[in-house]
Parts: C-alpha cells; structure tokens; sequence
C-alpha cells in the first residue's frame, strides 16, 4: 500500500548533539492514510527524528513541511495544532487528572479562559471524547486517576487523548511496548480502524511482529541515517538490514 | 470578646482569599510564588490611596487594585514562565525583595516605613462600612465571589489545561497548549484577586505599612495552602483558619510566658510542616481524605 498525498515531508534533516550526529541528512515523506514504522537499533536517531518533526527539537539543517507548509522552527503546540499529534515512550500522561479529564483536555487547545466555537464545537468536541474513550474501551473508568491505571489502561489513554485531539497525523513512540497479547491485539486493531478512518500513522516499534501486522511502509534507520525505505516484505527480508538490526553489523 | 472574634474572622477571610489565590498558581497550575505579599500590598495600597486622595469608594478602590496587580504581575510573568519552574520562583522572590524596596521608598505614595495613616472606612454604595459585623459580611461576600470565580476557572477549559500543564508541560503543548500564555494568564487571576485582600485589609486596619507585606507573609500564604490541601477549593480556608487561629489559641495556654508564644508559633509551624510532608502530602483537605477522593481537583 502507497498511500496517498504526501502529508508530511521532511528534507536533508540533521541534528547533532555536541560531537554526536543523532540525525544525519535524513529525507523522507509520509504518505496519507497509511501506517509508515520507523525500525532501527537502540540509537538509530528515531525518537530524535520525531522531536524534529514536531518541533520539540529544530533540526540543524534541512526543512519540514506539513500539508505543503514549512513548520520548521514553530514552536510544537503550533505544530500540534496543524494537526501533527504525538505520543511519548513515557506517556506522559497527567496523572492526577482522571481518565475523562486527561481526554477533555486533549480537545480544548484555545489558551483563553473560554473555548470558542460555541455549542456546535462543544458537541463535536464531547463526540470526539466519547468516541475515543469507546474505542479505548476506557468508559467504566471515566473517572479513574490516570495515575491509578494498570499498565495497559495507561497506554491505551495515550491513545484515547491523540485521539480526541483530532490529530490528523499521528507519531507514537513504541506504542505498543510492555502490553500482553491480548492488549497488543486489541491495540492494533484500534490503530487499524482509525487509519480506515483517514488518519495517518507513523510508528516508532521494536516489536517485529508488530511492525509486520500493521506497517504499510518501513523507514529503516542506523546511527542516525535513513538506509532504507518501502514495503515491509522488501525491508524485513533484506539480510543486511536484518544483521544490523540485530546487532551483527556489515563490515 | 465578641468584637475580638469578629476582629480574627475578618483577618481569617482575608488571609483566606489570599490562600485560594496562591492555591489557583500554585495547587491547579504548579506555580510556585513568593511574591504573594506584594499583590496583596498593591491592592492595599491602591486602595488605600484612592479612598484618602480621591474618596474612593471600596468598588472602584478594589477594582482599580485589582487592574494595576494583574497589569504589574505581568512583569513577573511574561519573562518568568517562559523557563521551567524553579527560575519563577527566583523570579518571584526577586520581584517579592523589589517591590518591598518601592513600597518603603516611595514615600510620596507609600508614607514610606511609616506607611499609611487614616484610611477612610471602606464606603459602599454611598455607604460606610464601619461597623465590624458589616465588615465581616463585606469580608465573606468578597471570599464568596472569589471562591465561585476560582471554582468556575477549575472546572472550565482553563482549569483543565492549567492541571494539563502541572501534571506534564511537555505533554501539555504536544496537545497545541499554548504554555507560557496559559501560565501568564492564571498568574493574572491570582494576582488580581489577591488585591481584593489587599483593599480589604486597608480599609479594615485604616493603616497599612510595609511590614504587612514582607517575604514572611508570603510564605505564611504558602504554609496555608500547603497545610489544608494544594489542588482543592476549601483546603486553603482551613489552611488560613488554622495559621490564624493557633497563635490566638496559645494565648489561652496557662503558664505560657507571652512573650515566648512567637517563638512556640514557629515551632508549631514547623512541626505541622514537617508531619504534613510525612503523613499527608497534600495537606488537611487534600487528596487522600475520604472526603476528597471522588471531588479533589
């Protein structure tokens, strides 16, 4: 599957930490209403590629764009707000607020002391929220703390919240990891269906089994680099990239 | 007797509404100020000075306090809440340390160290509010609308993205939270409604002087909000009551030297302090209490 219109494309991006090149001249684009999955060992550079698409880092050179606009250098609850939403490898959840509090909020970005749009906005806002704690399965524990959770509970928030949020592209950072089967599965199936639904997804995933069952494309990464990119039977069957990623590196 | 009691009631709503607007930063947004006090001052002094040059009545004098506290917080803000957490509270103790100069320097405003004589009893309505009892009505209408703003602000979008960014500041702008300007915003509020203590105060003492918005004063505010319950709408009250009250209760000890109550007041402080942090975190009223666990904020 190829996807369609280029929603997000990033060019000759770079990013160096002191004597460290995280990112190194990484170009790649997503495709809309497909699921993209970023693989590479431990340090490949992929959740430094993600700050650098959503702002919380500014590459040192190259260019973003979203929806053919530059959002290179926008502070990332601009970047948000275009639509790009994200997930953490910690959650970061808040975990004082309960489960519908946590959702609520991921729809109301206005920053004054009302939420504009009026009645109609507030009912498609309480649709989103509803929708995104049923597809959760979250509704019994509306009022849970975050911080109560179990462990599957919580990521399953993550999602509810991104979600909510309308987000229409969305990077999840090792969505998946630390759930059962049983909680992998039914997670999947939450990410299919909203894809079906139009939203575009680009994974960060370790599990390869995961990376299988629900990738549409593989970007390949290794010490900050993009070595490879295209479907996943072309990817995971490639001796090379499977030596790499499995710490047996070509000499 | 009665009129003693009335006297530490008033104090006690006044010091309430200072605790349920520190408690608006501090318990709902996770800013931490010491620079409460000023606030307070800036409302009293505004007050103060509108009603003895210009007869202010209590409406105009508090709500002009109420401007020029919110407008002069902006100071704080807008540099401060750009950076993480602990910078604002350099900030703020810088801005507690500056202002405090202006109050004691500015004499042809302030009167100086000698501060404020003869304020006019606060007017309302063409009205003076001179009799005590009056006053303390005036006092708990005054907290009443500041608890109902306060309440309103929590439970709306505002409140949500103010605990949103408490809770998790990076996950808060990931969402499109615009951080620095929600934070500059709540600052406001808080300050704003701090000089309703402020004016309050000025007209019931009809004499203010620096000394009654010092950094220990600011800290006095924290300990209240800290000792009822951070995050919740009456914990601050109970806070106030208890600062308030434990200093009137010791005079009531026998044997006690009254000059050795000051000193007996700290280490009571300090010991309530320290068994709260042990025990229970978040304060009297708090999360935690049975009472709280399905209302706490």
């Amino acid at each position: 599957m190829t996807g369609g219109e280029i929603l997000f494309q990033a060019d000759n991006i770079s990013k160096t930490f002191g004597g460290l090149k995280a990112v190194n001249d990484v170009s790649f684009a997503l495709r809309a209403g497909i699921v993209t999955t970023l693989v590479g060992p431990n340090g490949a550079g992929k959740t430094t590629l993600f700050n650098a698409m959503t702002g919380h880092l500014v590459p040192d050179q190259g260019s973003v764009t979203f929806l053919g606009q530059s959002i290179l250098g926008l502070p990332h609850w601009k970047v948000a707000r275009l639509g790009i939403g994200r997930t953490f490898q910690d959650l970061k959840l808040f975990s004082h607020m309960t489960v519908l509090e946590n959702v609520t909020t991921a729809t109301e970005s206005g920053s004054w002391l009302w939420q504009t749009g009026g009645r109609a906005s507030k009912a498609a806002r309480i649709e989103r929220i509803e929708r995104a704690l049923d597809a959760a399965q979250l509704q019994p524990r509306r009022d849970t703390r975050a911080v109560d959770l179990s462990y599957a509970e919580r990521k399953f928030l993550s999602i509810a919240r991104i979600m909510a949020s309308g987000a229409r592209l969305w990077l999840l950072d090792e969505p998946a990891s630390g759930l059962d089967r049983s909680s992998y599965d039914r997670f999947l199936s939450v990410l299919r269906n909203e894809v079906k639904s139009g939203v575009t997804i680009c994974i960060i995933e370790h599990n390869l089994d995961i990376v299988q069952s629900i990738s549409d494309r593989i970007a390949f990464l290794d010490q900050g680099k993009l070595l490879a990119e295209g479907e996943p039977k072309t990817i995971l069957s490639d001796p090379a990239l499977a030596a790499i990623y499995f710490g047996e590196r070509a000499q | 007797m009665t009129t003693y009691i009335i006297n530490l009631a008033i104090l006690i709503g006044i010091n309430a509404i200072l605790a349920v607007t520190l408690n608006f930063i501090l318990g709902y947004a996770g800013i931490f100020s010491l620079a409460h006090a000023i606030f307070f001052g800036i409302g009293a002094y505004t007050a103060a000075v509108l009603a003895m040059k210009f007869g202010a009545d209590f409406v105009v004098a508090t709500a002009a306090g109420m401007v020029l506290s919110g407008v002069i917080s902006l100071a704080l803000a807008l540099p401060a809440l750009r950076v993480r957490g602990e910078y604002f509270v350099a900030a703020s103790l810088g801005l507690q340390m500056l202002a405090l100069t202006v109050f004691s320097e500015w004499k042809s405003v302030t009167g100086g160290i000698g501060g404020l004589i003869g304020i006019p009893p606060a007017r309302l309505f063409g009205v003076d509010v001179s009799d005590p009892v009056w006053f303390l009505c005036l006092t708990l209408a005054c907290l009443a609308i500041t608890l109902l703003v306060i309440l309103m602000l929590v439970r709306s979008s505002f409140g949500r993205n103010l605990k949103a960014i408490r809770d998790d500041e990076t996950a808060a702008s990931a969402l499109g939270k615009n951080v620095a300007l929600l934070k500059t915003l709540a600052v406001m509020v808080s300050s704003a409604f701090a000089a309703v203590a402020g004016s309050l105060y000025a007209f019931y003492l009809s004499f203010i002087n620096v000394e009654s918005f010092i950094l220990e004063v600011s800290v006095q505010i924290i300990a209240m909000v800290i000792i009822g319950g951070t995050a919740t709408l009456i914990g601050p009250v109970i806070g106030a009551v208890i600062v308030l009250l434990l200093p009137a209760l010791l005079t009531y000890i026998p044997y006690l030297p009254p000059t050795e109550i000051g000193s007996i007041q700290q280490m009571i402080y300090g010991l309530a302090m320290v068994l709260l942090m042990i025990f229970r975190p978040s304060g009297l009223w708090g999360y935690g209490s049975d009472t709280q666990k399905k209302g706490a904020q």
